[in-house]
C-alpha cells in the first residue's frame, strides 16, 4: 500500500515539474493568427498528457528498477502473478476513454480552425519549383511577397506548377499542401502585425530548402495603401509596365532574360526569332505569336519544353497588360 | 579462381553483373527492333538491374532445388554439418545460417544508412552548404531512411527466422528453400538501391511522392525497384513464418503457451504478407508512368498524385508496426527472463500485437493529413489513429507488472531492452499530436515528425534489437559477448540518442522543416544542430564498439554453452552453440511459458528415447 | 473425394461452369440495358465464392490434422496449401490496389474496348477454368489419359487468351498506355494480369510434361493441384478485372 501512496505522489510531482519545464523551455513559436490560439490551446492539452503519462510509466519504471533489484546474495525468483483481469480492463478501458475525448477534443479544434469568413481576402497563391507568387483578384494586383492585413481572415486559393509544395508559415501554425492539377484552400486569420516568412514544407525538389518568401502582415490601412500603391504603380510607357507585371506575376521565375533556359524558353531575343514547336513546325515569333503565348501556351508549345505547365493567365491579363507584356519582350534583344 | 567462384556470394555477385550487362543489351536490342531510337539510358538501367537480380540469385543457386523438381527430379537436402564457416556465403537451408545471414546484411545495411546520415548531419551543423551538392544532400538523406528501412526489414527477418523455429520446438522453417531465396533476394535489392547513387542520384525522399518522383533523375529507378525487390523477400519470408507458425509447434504448444515474440512476428507477418504489395504497386506505377507514359500521377493527363499517397501509405503505415512489434516481443521475452517474473497479463499482451497489426491498417491517412485529400477523410482517421494508444499502453503496462516485484538483474541484454521501453515511450507519447489534425498541420514535414519516428524506430527496433543480440549471441556462437564493451556500447549510445530525439523535435516545433539541405539562421536552431550532429557521432561510436565486441567475442569471448539467462524458453534447454537440428530428442509442452516464481513449474519437457 | 463418385464430381464442375456462364451473361446483359455498377460488382463475389469452394477447395484449408504425423506426406500437403493460398492472399492485394487506382482514376467512365472481343476471353479463361477443374479431378482418381487431355485443354485456352488479350485487344485498342487516363489503367490492369496469366501458362507447361513422364498419382500430385488452384485463382481476379474494364460505367470519350 505504502509503494502504492510513494508512486502516486511522486507521478503527481513529476507530472507537475514536467509540464512546467516544457512551457518554460520554448517550444513554439510566437503565436500570430487566430487559429493559432486553439492549436496551442490543444497543444497544452498533449503536453499535460505527455507530462503525466511519462511521469506514470518512468516513476513505476525506475521505482521498479530500485526496490525490486536483485540484492547481492539474493537468489530464487519473483513473485508469481501472472495477471489480473480487473487491471487489465481498466488499463484498455480507461485509455480507451481517454482517446475518444482526446479525439473529440481533436475535432472541435479542427472545426474552430476551419471557420468560414464570407468576406475574406482573396489570394491566389501560385506555388512553383522553387518561387511563391500571389495575386490579389479582387484589386487587380499581383506580387511576389505576400502582403496580408491584420485581424481579417485570408482565403488562400493555392495551385502549384510543377511538383507538390506546401504553404506553412510557423507562427500561423496551419499548413497545407499545394498540389499542381487542382486548387486547395488556406484560410487564416493573422493577428499579430509583423515580418514573418512563408516556407515549402513538402519536398520539392534540388532548391526545397530555400523555397522561402516573405509574409508581411501589417495594419489594414498600410494594406489599403499597399494595394493603391500597386495599382497605381504603373509606369508609364507600355515596356516598363510590361517589366513590372513579368516581375509580379512569377513571368520571370520560369523564362529568363539572360538567354539561360529555365522552365520555360527564354525571352532573350525572341521576338522576331525562329520557334520550332513540338509539332515540328517552325513559326516566326511576332506579336500575335508572343500574345498566343501568354494567354493560350499549350497550343504552340515550343520544342524542348512541354505541356501544361504553365499557369492559366487568360483570365488574370487583361488585353492592356498582355501588350505590355509583349511589348517588353520586344525590348529584350 | 576456382576455389572464389565456389564461393555462393561471389558466384552471385558475377552472374548479377552477367544479367545487368545481358538486360542492357536485350533492352537495347528490343528497341532497335521496334523501331526506337536504341539508346534510352533510364530503360537500359532498369532492365538490366531486374534481370541482374534474378541472375544473382540464380547464380549463388537458390533456385537450384525448384528448378530440379520442375525438370521432374528429386531433390535431397544436403548435410550442412560438415560445411564450416562457408555456409554463411551460400545458399544454406538451415534457418539459423540464415537468420544469421539476414542479421549481418541488416548491419551492414544500419553502418551504410548511417553512414550517410554523419555525412549530412556533419553537413547540417551549421547553416549554409558545408562541403554536399543540393542534389548529393537529398540523395544521401533520401538513401538513409529507404536504407535504414530496408536494414530494419532484414533485421526483423533476421530474428524471426531465427528464433521462431527453435521457439516452436521444429526443425526448421516450413519452407526451407523459400526462406534461403528470401534473404538472397535481399542482396541483389540492396545493390540496385544503392546503385542509385551511380545513375544520378535522386531527390524525392525516401517517399518518392510522384510528380517529383516522375521527373526526377534517373537513380529513382534503381530506388523504386530495389525497394520492390527487397520487398518480394519480405513477403516470401513472412508467408514462411506464419506457415511455420501455425504448422510445426511442438504437441501441447497452443495457442497461449506460444512464446510471445511468436505471436509478435505472426502478427508481424500478417501485416508483411498483406500490405508490402501495396508499396510495390506504386513505385511500380510511378516507373511506369516514367517508362511508357502512363499518367496515374500526372495532373497533365488528369491523373492524381494523392491516389499514390493513399497507395503508397496503406503500406507504409503498417510496415512501421513490421518495424516495431517484433522488437516488442523481444522486450516482453526479456523482462520475465531478467526480473524473474511471469510477463505480466500475457494473453493480453498477445492479442495487442493483434489489435496493433489491425487498427494499424486503418490509419494510413494521418500521413496525409494536410495533403489535400478528402476533408472528411481526416477525422475518422485521426479517431482510428489515437486508437493504436490503446493496445500499445496494454504492452507498457504490462511490461511494468512484470518488474514489480521481481528480482531484476542488469546484464547488457536488459539495459537496452530497459532502453527500448523508455525511448518507444517517448515516441508513442509524442504519437497523438501527429494525431489530432490541427497540431499536426503544424508538426507535419517538421523535425518533430522526424524526432517522434526516429524514437519510435529505436525504441522499438534498435535497442531491442541489440538486446536480442546480445541475449541470443550465446545461441548462435556458444560464447558470451563481453559485458563491459556492451555497457560501454549502451551508455555511448543511450543517453545521446534520447538527446538528438528530444532536440530534434524541438526544433521541429519552432519552425525546422524536414528534408532541408540548408536552413534559415534566423530560426535559432544552429546550436541545436550542432548538438544533434555530436550525438548522431556518438550513437555511431557506440555502434562501432559493439561491432567490435561482436567480432572479438566470436573468437575470444567468454565461453558460454549452457542456459546462462535460466531461461525457460525451449532454445535454451539444449546446449549452445545450437545444435544442426536444434532438437535431436522432441519436446513436449506441459506448462506456461513463463511461469517463473511458480516451484516446481516447467515449460518443455523433452520425450523420452523410445 | 472418397465419398463421391469421380463422375458426380465431374458434373459438379460441370454445374459450376453453367452457373459462372450463366452469371457472365448476366452481367453483359445488365451492363448492355441498366448498368448498374453495383450489380456489376456483385456478381463477380459471387462468381468468386463459387469457384473458391467448388474448384480451389478452399474448405482443404480447414480440415483438422493436428493428431497427423508431422512427417507424413499428408501433413506435409497441407502445409504447402497453406503456403499456396498465403501467396494467393498476397497476391490479391496487388489487384485490389490496381482496382482501388481504376475506381479512383476513372470513376464511371470506362475505355472504349472490343466487347465481343472481351466476352469471347472471358468465356475462354472460364472454359479453361473448367478443363482445370478436369484436369484435377481426373488426376485425384488415377485417370491419367483424363488428366493429360483437359489439361493440355487448359493451357491450349490459356495461350489462346493471351493471344486475345495481348495480341488482339492491345493491338486494335484505340490508345496507347500513354495516350489518357483511362489506356494507362486499361494497359497496367491487363498487363499484370497477362503476366500472371503467362506464368500460369508455364507452370501448366510444367506440370503438363511432367505429367506425361508419370510423376503423378492419384495419391501424390501436388504440382497439378498447385498449378490449377493458381490458374483458378487468375480467372477469379480476372472476374472481378473483366466488368471493371469493359462493362461498369459509361464510355469516355
Amino acid at each position: 500500500m505504502k509503494r502504492y501512496v510513494i508512486i502516486f505522489v511522486l507521478v503527481i510531482v513529476c507530472s507537475f515539474f514536467i509540464h512546467s519545464w516544457l512551457i518554460s523551455i520554448g517550444l513554439f513559436p510566437l503565436a500570430a493568427s487566430a487559429q493559432s490560439v486553439p492549436i496551442d490551446q490543444l497543444f497544452n492539452v498533449h503536453l499535460w498528457i505527455i507530462s503525466a503519462l511519462f511521469s506514470l510509466i518512468m516513476v513505476t519504471l525506475v521505482y521498479s528498477l530500485i526496490v525490486f533489484r536483485l540484492r547481492k546474495g539474493e537468489t530464487g525468483d519473483g513473485a508469481h502473478m501472472t495477471g489480473n483481469s480487473t487491471l487489465e480492463i481498466a488499463w484498455t478501458g480507461i485509455p480507451l476513454l481517454a482517446v475518444l475525448v482526446l479525439a473529440f477534443a481533436g475535432a472541435r479544434t479542427l472545426g474552430e480552425i476551419r471557420v468560414i469568413d464570407p468576406s475574406a481576402l482573396q489570394v491566389k497563391v501560385t506555388a512553383g519549383q522553387w518561387f511563391w507568387q500571389y495575386t490579389y483578384p479582387e484589386y487587380g494586383v499581383a506580387s511576389s511577397d505576400l502582403y496580408l492585413p491584420v485581424s481579417r481572415q485570408v482565403d488562400l486559393q493555392m495551385t502549384s506548377t510543377d511538383v507538390i509544395h506546401s504553404f506553412w508559415v510557423p507562427e500561423f501554425r496551419v499548413k497545407q499542401d499545394i498540389v499542381p492539377g487542382r486548387t486547395v484552400e488556406l484560410r487564416l486569420t493573422p493577428t499579430l502585425i509583423g515580418l514573418y516568412k512563408v516556407r515549402c514544407a513538402e519536398l520539392c525538389g534540388l532548391r526545397h530548402a530555400y523555397m522561402e518568401g516573405l509574409v508581411n502582415v501589417v495594419s489594414q490601412t498600410d494594406f489599403a495603401n499597399w494595394i493603391s500603391q500597386q495599382q497605381s504603380a504603373a509606369p508609364a510607357s507600355p515596356e516598363l509596365r510590361g517589366e513590372l507585371l513579368a516581375s509580379q506575376y512569377g513571368c520571370l521565375n520560369c523564362h529568363s532574360t539572360d538567354g539561360s533556359i529555365k522552365t520555360g524558353p527564354t525571352w532573350l531575343r525572341l521576338s522576331g526569332s525562329n520557334v520550332k514547336l513540338t509539332d515540328g513546325s517552325t513559326v516566326v515569333a511576332d506579336d500575335d505569336y508572343l500574345r498566343t503565348a501568354i494567354v493560350s501556351p499549350n497550343t504552340q508549345v515550343v520544342s524542348g519544353f512541354v505541356a501544361n505547365v504553365m499557369p492559366d493567365f487568360s483570365t488574370v491579363l487583361d488585353q492592356t497588360m498582355v501588350e505590355s507584356l509583349v511589348a517588353y519582350i520586344k525590348t529584350l534583344k | 579462381m576456382r576455389k572464389l567462384y565456389s564461393i555462393g556470394l561471389i558466384r552471385g555477385l558475377l552472374w548479377q553483373i552477367l544479367g545487368t550487362a545481358l538486360g542492357i543489351g536485350i533492352l537495347t536490342g528490343i528497341r532497335l527492333i521496334i523501331g526506337l531510337p536504341a539508346w534510352k539510358a533510364e530503360s537500359a538501367a532498369v532492365f538490366g538491374a531486374l534481370l541482374g537480380s534474378l541472375f544473382f540469385v540464380y547464380g549463388i543457386g537458390a533456385v537450384d532445388d525448384w528448378i530440379k523438381v520442375a525438370a521432374g527430379n528429386e531433390v535431397h537436402e544436403g548435410d550442412e554439418s560438415a560445411w564450416g564457416r562457408m555456409r554463411y556465403f551460400g545458399v544454406s537451408l538451415d534457418h539459423k545460417v540464415i537468420g544469421i545471414q539476414y542479421l549481418v546484411l541488416s548491419l551492414v545495411l544500419m553502418v551504410v544508412g548511417g553512414s550517410f546520415a554523419l555525412i549530412f548531419r556533419a553537413e547540417l551543423a551549421n547553416t549554409g552548404l558545408q562541403f554536399l551538392t543540393l542534389m548529393e544532400y537529398n540523395t544521401l538523406m533520401s538513401l538513409h531512411g529507404m536504407v535504414m528501412i530496408v536494414g530494419i526489414l532484414v533485421g526483423v527477418a533476421a530474428f524471426m527466422n531465427y528464433l521462431v523455429p527453435m521457439m516452436l520446438g521444429a526443425r526448421d522453417m516450413a519452407f526451407p528453400r523459400l526462406n534461403a531465396f528470401s534473404f538472397w533476394l535481399a542482396v541483389p535489392a540492396s545493390l540496385i538501391l544503392l546503385s542509385s547513387m551511380a545513375l544520378g542520384g535522386f531527390d524525392t525522399g525516401w517517399t518518392g511522392y510522384p510528380p517529383l518522383s516522375a521527373r526526377a533523375p534517373v537513380g529513382v529507378q534503381m530506388f523504386f525497384l530495389g525497394v520492390s525487390l527487397a520487398g518480394m523477400g519480405t513477403i516470401l519470408s513472412s508467408l514462411n513464418v506464419i506457415a511455420t507458425a501455425m504448422r510445426l509447434r511442438a504437441t501441447g504448444m497452443t495457442g497461449f503457451r506460444l512464446p510471445i515474440f511468436v505471436w509478435g512476428s505472426l502478427a508481424t507477418s500478417l501485416i508483411s504478407l498483406t500490405a508490402t504489395q501495396l508499396i510495390g504497386l506504386s513505385f511500380q506505377m510511378v516507373m511506369f508512368q516514367r517508362l511508357f507514359g502512363m499518367g496515374f500521377f500526372d495532373p497533365a493527363k488528369g491523373g492524381n498524385p494523392i491516389l499514390f499517397q493513399h497507395l503508397f501509405w496503406f503500406y507504409s503505415h503498417p510496415a512501421v508496426y513490421v518495424f516495431v512489434l517484433p522488437g516488442l516481443g523481444i522486450i516482453s521475452e526479456l523482462l520475465p527472463v531478467f526480473a524473474r517474473k511471469p510477463l505480466y497479463g500475457y494473453k493480453w499482451v498477445a492479442i495487442s500485437s493483434f489489435a496493433i497489426a489491425l487498427i494499424g491498417f486503418l490509419v494510413w491517412g494521418h500521413h496525409m493529413f494536410a495533403s489535400g485529400m478528402a476533408e472528411y477523410l481526416r477525422v475518422p482517421f485521426m479517431y482510428s489513429t489515437l486508437l493504436v494508444a490503446v493496445p500499445t499502453g496494454v504492452k507498457f503496462f504490462s511490461w511494468l507488472g512484470t518488474l514489480w516485484r521481481g528480482k531484476i538483474v542488469f546484464p547488457v541484454p536488459m539495459l537496452f531492452a530497459l532502453a527500448g521501453i523508455v525511448v518507444f515511450l517517448l515516441g508513442g507519447l509524442t504519437g497523438p499530436p501527429n494525431a489530432t489534425v490541427a497540431t499536426d498541420l503544424h508538426l507535419t514535414d517538421t523535425y518533430f515528425i522526424t524526432g517522434h519516428f526516429h524514437d519510435t524506430m529505436f525504441g522499438g527496433y534498435v535497442f531491442p534489437f541489440f538486446a536480442a543480440i546480445y541475449f541470443w549471441f550465446p545461441k548462435m556462437t556458444g560464447r558470451r559477448m563481453n559485458e563491459t564493451l556492451g555497457k560501454v556500447h549502451f551508455w555511448l549510445m543511450a543517453p545521446a540518442f534520447i538527446v538528438f530525439s528530444t532536440i530534434m523535435m524541438r526544433t521541429g516545433l519552432l519552425g525546422m522543416r524536414r528534408r532541408i539541405a540548408d536552413y534559415d539562421s534566423t530560426l535559432n536552431v544552429t546550436q541545436d544542430h550542432v548538438v544533434m550532429t555530436v550525438a548522431g557521432f556518438l550513437v555511431a561510436l557506440g555502434i562501432l564498439v559493439f561491432i567490435i565486441n561482436a567480432f572479438w567475442s566470436m573468437r575470444k569471448g567468454e565461453v558460454a554453452t549452457g542456459n546462462i539467462w535460466n531461461s525457460r524458453s525451449p532454445e535454451w534447454q539444449v546446449s549452445s552453440p545450437m545444435p544442426i537440428h536444434n532438437y535431436d530428442v522432441p519436446f513436449e509442452v506441459v506448462g506456461e511459458p513463463y511461469d517463473y516464481g511458480l516451484p516446481g513449474s516447467v515449460y518443455v519437457k523433452f520425450k523420452e528415447q523410445e | 473425394m472418397e465419398h463421391s463418385s469421380k463422375s458426380s464430381v465431374l458434373q459438379l464442375g460441370l454445374l459450376v461452369l453453367g452457373a459462372l456462364a450463366v452469371l457472365t451473361a448476366v452481367e453483359f446483359a445488365i451492363a448492355l440495358t441498366v448498368n448498374i455498377w453495383q450489380a456489376l460488382a456483385i456478381i463477380p463475389l459471387i462468381k468468386a465464392g463459387l469457384v473458391f469452394y467448388y474448384y480451389m477447395h478452399i474448405y482443404r484449408l480447414f480440415e483438422a490434422d493436428k493428431d497427423v504425423d508431422r512427417e507424413s506426406y499428408a501433413y506435409k500437403l497441407a502445409t504447402n496449401r497453406l503456403g499456396l493460398w498465403l501467396f494467393l492472399i498476397s497476391d490479391s492485394f496487388i489487384f485490389g490496389g490496381l482496382m482501388i487506382s481504376r475506381i479512383n482514376l476513372l470513376g464511371l467512365t470506362r475505355p472504349e474496348l472490343l466487347q465481343v472481343l472481351g466476352l469471347a476471353v472471358t468465356v475462354v479463361l472460364l472454359i479453361s477454368s473448367f478443363f482445370a477443374n478436369r484436369a484435377e479431378v481426373s488426376m485425384a482418381y488415377g485417370h491419367r489419359r483424363q488428366f493429360i487431355l483437359s489439361l493440355t485443354v487448359t493451357l491450349s485456352l490459356g495461350i489462346l487468351f493471351l493471344i486475345g488479350v495481348v495480341g488482339v485487344e492491345w493491338q486494335l485498342a484505340p490508345f496507347g498506355p500513354e495516350t489518357n487516363l483511362a489506356g494507362a489503367v486499361f494497359y497496367v490492369m491487363t498487363g499484370f494480369h497477362a503476366f500472371h496469366v503467362f506464368t500460369g501458362v508455364i507452370f501448366l507447361a510444367i506440370v503438363l510434361r511432367n505429367g506425361l513422364r508419370g510423376l503423378y498419382s492419384a495419391e501424390k500430385h501436388w504440382a497439378v493441384e498447385a498449378s490449377v488452384v493458381y490458374w483458378h485463382f487468375i480467372d477469379v481476379v480476372w472476374f472481378f478485372f473483366y466488368p471493371a474494364l469493359y462493362l461498369i460505367g459509361t464510355l469516355v470519350q
